[in-house]
């Protein structure tokens, strides 16, 4: 990275609304996590520790139902977000999924084995944001779904049969497993350890990225922000 | 004491006072008393120790047989007198002392034992009254006093091989004891209600009141609803069919630590019963050889249910909630609380909305291909897919490090 470069200043990836979203829905998956892996690994040291810590198996109920009404509503504020608003409408073109996504993706297989002789180049969102993006969306989704009908018992217990239920059990701890996994495992390999990032990327707190990331990491929208003079 | 008289000195003075004419007839009380009436009249044992001689007149004349003579029981008294014939009570209470030699305490007696309880160790001696009076040591609510006396005695229990002072204790802490010592309850279960009296034996012997096999009667005497439910239960019919193993009252309740069920300390106490069911239920022997369903206490403790009563809430279903209790019937009976077909009505008793459709499937959730195959395949395809995942990530990672060396050393061929 050039000293003019690295002077060439920063630019705004990611706007005050989307911060704040994305800080809310950290917080709330936090408190939910802590909350259910408590409920799900109850018979572990940690999970009764956990259970205890959240004032018992009552209260702890209490906390994760109250993060999950924050969540959903979050989740419902963004839909009407990304699908009414003219921001919104931009990042949801941004992120939606196409045939090139599949084919960058196998080209950075292929480039980082050697066999192809070219990185793909990117657009505002790579393959690896878009899996993160619609992994989240399915995953809350899925997670809120079964969690409605676990919390709303006595509703479901007319309606549902207990093999029913226990189902909704399994896949809701196991889907919030997932997302745990896929937090750590993706995210924080994405955001925080990557090279380019080391030790974070601080969009998600300014807003900013250098413009120098973004032509090395997502040369197109670098190329289209300069076209349209923003850089 | 002041002081040490020997027995000789008043005997004889009393001889030449009275002369022949005493010797003639049988002494009466009065004439008995003139010696024994004196507090300080005693006689030196051979260990060292002395015996008091005096005898309490207002006690005696108080006493069940204060009307009678000393001779009834004293029949060698004469007056002077050397050492008594010993005093046998069987003389007029001949059933008693039947049932009493064949007890543990008076085979024990037979031996030669001096410190086991004889008559007059429960009884009295000259004070003796019925055992209805307030005042009699045998009274409804002394007598647990008097045979804490010796099982209380840390010498007594070791020698004889007695249930510690701890389990004495706990009686006069459990709902029994209570019953007895701080409310004063003439239907408070004391000792010889459950061991017995005259006849008492230890609870490992068949004729025993306390035998296991005699247990449900023993406590159906004043619990005698419960027993009713217990005879049809799965256990009390398993009971009364000769299976030794089967639970009977003191294998949930606990013997002598009986507390109410809202104590927590009781081990039918709500947080407390799955250990206590468990302590049968997960035995493999017990499971297998009446053919049991297995894990229900892990399953269980696996559950809401399990869970929030593990977490103190007491609201939650224990197993007794749902199976029963006294009355418990196996699920095949179609009087049982956990048969399918009265299942909406035992889960309605908590979640109304149960009906006949929830109770489609386990409540007991053993996650096998057998028993649960839907939660059972949901969860192994997340746990594979859940570590492709991981696997897959780590590859990512490495591939993307490999990569980034190669787009490093393109870009600066690219500036050269």
């Amino acid at each position: 990275m050039s000293v003019e470069s690295r002077e060439s200043a920063s630019v705004v990836r990611m706007s005050l609304m989307f911060r704040i979203q994305h800080i809310l829905l950290m917080g709330t998956l936090l408190v939910l996590a802590l909350t259910g892996f408590a409920l799900m690994y109850h018979d572990n040291w940690l999970g009764s520790a956990l259970i205890r810590l959240e004032g018992g198996v009552l209260f702890r109920g209490f906390i994760h139902c109250t993060a999950a009404v924050l969540l959903m509503a979050q989740m419902v504020f963004h839909a009407f977000y990304m699908l009414f608003t003219r921001e919104g409408k931009r990042e949801l073109k941004d992120f939606l999924l196409g045939k090139q996504d599949f084919a960058d993706f196998s080209q950075a297989i292929r480039f980082n084995l050697g066999t192809a002789s070219e990185y793909p180049r990117f657009g505002k969102y790579g393959y690896k944001e878009k899996f993160q993006y619609w992994g989240a969306t399915v995953g809350t989704l899925l997670i809120s779904v079964t969690g409605v009908i676990l919390w709303a018992e006595n509703i479901s217990m007319k309606i549902l049969p207990k093999i029913f239920l226990d189902i909704t059990l399994i896949i809701h701890g196991y889907q919030g497993l997932l997302a745990f996994v896929i937090l750590l495992f993706w995210h924080v390999y994405n955001e925080h350890l990557h090279p380019s990032v080391f030790p974070m990327n601080r969009a998600w707190l300014t807003g900013k990225v250098d413009a120098e990331w973004l032509r090395q990491e997502h040369p197109l929208e670098y190329e289209k922000l300069k076209q349209e003079e923003v850089l | 004491m002041k002081r040490m008289r020997t027995l000789a000195v008043p005997v004889v003075l009393a001889a030449l006072l009275a002369g022949g004419k005493v010797l003639a007839a049988a002494p009466g009380v009065g004439d008995c008393l003139e010696c024994h009436g004196d507090k300080t009249i005693e006689k030196s044992l051979p260990g060292g120790g002395t015996l008091s001689l005096y005898v309490d007149e207002k006690a005696y004349r108080g006493s069940v047989h204060g009307k009678g003579a000393c001779t009834t029981c004293h029949s060698s008294a004469t007056s002077p007198h050397g050492k008594l014939a010993k005093v046998t009570c069987g003389k007029c209470h001949p059933d008693a002392e039947k049932s009493y030699s064949s007890s543990t305490h008076g085979k024990t007696r037979a031996k030669g034992a001096r410190d086991v309880a004889g008559c007059d160790d429960c009884h009295g001696k000259h004070d003796i009254r019925k055992a209805k009076d307030p005042a009699a040591r045998s009274f409804h609510l002394n007598i647990a006093a008097v045979c804490l006396k010796c099982h209380k005695d840390r010498a007594i229990e070791d020698k004889y091989g007695l249930p510690g002072q701890q389990v004495m204790e706990a009686y006069e802490k459990s709902v029994h004891g209570m019953a007895a010592t701080k409310s004063g309850l003439m239907g408070s279960a004391v000792c010889p209600d459950c061991h017995g009296n005259h006849a008492i034996l230890p609870g490992d012997q068949p004729r025993s009141a306390t035998h296991r096999q005699n247990i449900p009667t023993l406590c159906g005497k004043c619990h005698p609803g419960i027993l009713e439910a217990y005879e049809k239960s799965v256990h009390g019919k398993g009971m009364r069919g000769g299976i030794t193993e089967s639970p009977v009252c003191t294998d949930c309740h606990g013997e002598h630590k009986i507390t109410r069920i809202s104590d927590p300390a009781s081990s039918v106490f709500a947080r407390n019963i799955p250990k206590t069911c468990s302590s049968c239920h997960e035995k493999e022997g017990i499971s297998t050889r009446y053919a049991l369903p297995k894990k229900r206490f892990s399953t269980y403790m696996d559950s809401f249910h399990g869970i929030a009563l593990e977490y103190g809430m007491t609201k939650a279903a224990n197993c007794a909630s749902c199976h029963g209790f006294h009355e418990i019937l196996p699920a095949a009976d179609p009087a049982s609380t956990v048969n399918k077909a009265n299942l909406p009505r035992t889960c309605g008793k908590c979640h109304p909305n149960a009906g006949p459709n929830f109770a489609k499937g386990m409540v007991h959730v053993e996650v096998t291909p057998q028993k649960a195959m839907g939660v059972f395949v949901v969860r192994v395809f997340y746990t594979v897919f859940i570590s492709m995942l991981v696997v897959l990530f780590v590859c990512h990672v490495g591939l993307e490090l490999l990569g980034r060396r190669r787009r490093k050393r393109m870009e600066e061929g690219k500036k050269e």
